[in-house]
């Protein structure tokens, strides 16, 4: 049996395939056409558009129709399925299969479809509403090479970040930094028998009513003995056991008069936490690249480590651009404003406990040079390099400029995300740098996308990607054809992550701003979302 | 192992392929080793068939660091 099978984003109907001459041996060709109707799922659509992967797809189609030519004999089939964007009217498949006798020709097609739909890695991804000119707007992104999107420009943030090197401090310099060493209980814990409850320790097998009290013993001393039947101590929680084979009964259950006591009710459990019950020695207990809360501070205390090694924090600094801008104590002249991004960055950094130095630069390149100048021990010692504003092509805006003066690469310069459109991002060897769009919305679009994720990478750990959320409210996303984060408020209800969409006119709507804390993810033209649809989001903290 | 998502899940974590260094795991292994990176991919975990370098595999698959992992949720293609 002849086969032919292929993947095109090419209308099927002018395949060259399909024009091959029909044999003189055959009685029987059966062609089926799945055209791509009107109505989708009750909508009306103009197009719908499919992606495959590829390879298996094809080696999958392949062997189906060998495995189908098996039992209904074919002289030649063809197989062509179209990925991409599909218009109504056009095939998505065409199956034609060739053979001596009809019946083995219907059973292959209609074989074929059916095992298609179970087991050819072949998706319908999405309908393309009927306002959306199919062939323009998607199918620019396949032909011409486009600004990088948020996962691309994450994935090239990620990988111009490495870790940074290692130092020890002490416990109380400790949280919230990122652990670099395998931590391991240097001892079993508890390191010996101890009793779980205030009581009485007594020997097991003893059976006796009446016993008498031959010591005391407290948490913290020391006091083995060997307990005969008939005599007990008086133990605290957390004492010392005084030898092997003991109960301890709860001091609700005995009956105490001087140094004698009578127990009056006596249970299974023997009350005493066996040595190694919580830890085993040489077990592990914290990994490389925990975050130190809190708690395992305590645990590192409990267990005598009092240095702890962690990654070193990122030395940063941020710069703003603009001869527009005057300090928030400042009443802006004519023209001006405040600044409102210095105070935004200082903030971000703060939270996640790193200290910024700041340096305001000239809009004047010379003079602009002569400031960085000024700045250079602190710059060279900058694992972070922030930039506020001046990171467009205009005249006035020089950042790309002054980053390559100073040995940075620039990697991307614009992302097709909104907001935020002329970022920058820069690596010169470990050190990175990004240049934020002057407005704040889009700083912190940057700030919380992409620089909380490169600290994080310097870090040792991986900042909290997206999270599933559900809508508190509609959210008109108007069809933009960019892919947008979209400022939200998040919060825990019922238990699960709702966003609440939050009203956004413009990047420099600080107003919404004060409300955000965390960005929903919209994929190229988002239009209306019902309450309740379930959205991807970026959110400040995992436990808002 | 560089593992590749298709359709509703590249849609839904924004990524059509990550590579994964784990060593020798098995399907079970694999899939906390992903989950831990994506969560949002758990919630189509019970859909999702796993295919091996363009073939379908079982659950008692094991993969490395060579593999090539596709996450294949339900088909729809014709």
């Amino acid at each position: 049996m002849d086969t032919f099978v292929a993947l095109s984003s090419e209308p099927l109907e002018n395949d060259p395939a399909l024009r091959e001459p029909a044999s003189d041996q055959n009685g029987a060709v059966v062609e089926f056409k799945g055209v791509v109707r009107r109505e989708e799922a009750g909508r009306p659509v103009a197009a719908l558009e499919y992606e495959a992967y590829q390879t298996m797809a094809e080696t999958m189609m392949r062997r189906i129709a060998v495995e189908l030519g098996a039992f209904h004999p074919c002289d030649h089939v063809l197989i062509l399925h179209r990925v991409g964007i599909v218009p109504v009217g056009e095939a998505a498949i065409i199956v034609r299969a060739t053979a001596k006798h009809r019946a083995e020709a219907f059973a292959f097609v209609s074989g074929f479809m059916d095992r298609l739909k179970q087991d050819v890695p072949i998706w319908k991804v999405r309908s393309v509403p009927i306002n959306e000119k199919p062939g323009s707007a998607q199918n620019k992104t396949t032909n011409h090479p486009q600004p990088p999107g948020f996962s691309e420009v994450l994935a090239i943030v990620d990988a111009s970040c490495q870790p940074l090197p290692t130092e020890r401090v002490s416990l109380a310099q400790a949280a919230g930094r990122v652990l670099r060493e395998t931590i391991t209980a240097p001892e079993d814990q508890p390191a010996f028998p101890r009793s779980a409850v205030d009581g009485v320790a007594l020997l097991l097998d003893d059976r006796s009513q009446d016993f008498l009290i031959v010591d005391e013993i407290r948490a913290g001393d020391w006091h083995p003995r060997q307990l005969v039947p008939g005599e007990t101590v008086r133990i605290s929680t957390g004492g010392a056991l005084p030898c092997e084979d003991l109960q301890v009964v709860m001091i609700e259950d005995v009956e105490l008069s001087g140094n004698r006591c009578r127990v009056k009710n006596r249970s299974i459990e023997t009350h005493i936490r066996v040595q190694g019950e919580d830890v085993r020695r040489d077990e592990l207990l914290l990994a490389p690249g925990t975050v130190l809360t809190s708690g395992a501070i305590s645990l590192l205390a409990g267990i005598g480590v009092t240095e702890p090694l962690v990654t070193r924090q990122p030395q940063i600094v941020h710069f703003t651009t603009g001869d527009e801008l005057v300090s928030a104590q400042r009443q802006p002249g004519p023209g001006q404003i405040r600044d409102s991004n210095t105070p935004l960055v200082a903030a971000f950094f703060q939270q996640l406990g790193l200290v910024v130095v700041h340096c305001h630069l000239p809009e004047k390149f010379d003079q602009a040079k002569t400031e960085l100048a000024r700045h250079a021990a602190e710059i060279a010692a900058a694992d972070i390099l922030v930039f506020s504003g001046g990171a467009s092509v205009g005249a006035h805006d020089h950042t790309p400029k002054l980053l390559e003066m100073l040995g940075f690469e620039l990697k991307i310069r614009g992302t097709r995300l909104r907001p935020g459109k002329p970022l920058l991002f820069a690596s010169s060897g470990p050190r990175i740098a990004f240049g934020l769009p002057g407005n704040p919305l889009a700083h912190f679009v940057g700030l919380l996308g992409f620089v909380r994720a490169a600290i994080a990478k310097l870090a040792g750990t991986t900042a909290p990607g997206l999270q599933s959320a559900v809508l508190t409210a509609p959210l008109e996303a108007g069809g933009n054809p960019r892919e947008t984060l979209w400022p939200a408020s998040l919060s825990l209800r019922d238990g699960r992550l709702s966003a609440e969409p939050l009203r956004w006119s413009n990047s420099g709507d600080l107003v919404t701003l004060a409300r955000t804390n965390g960005l929903i993810l919209l994929v190229p033209g988002t239009d209306l979302l019902e309450r309740s649809t379930k959205v991807n989001v970026l959110p400040c903290a995992l436990f808002p | 192992m560089r593992v590749l998502f298709f359709a509703q899940i590249r849609q839904a974590i924004h990524t059509d392929s990550v590579e994964l260094t784990t060593g020798e795991v098995d399907v079970a292994q694999f899939w906390q080793t992903l989950n831990a990176l994506y969560p949002m991919v758990a919630e189509y975990q019970s859909r999702v068939r796993l295919a091996r370098n363009g073939e379908f595999v079982g659950n008692d698959a094991r993969f490395t660091n060579a593999d090539e992992i596709a996450l294949i949720p339900p088909v729809s293609g014709g």
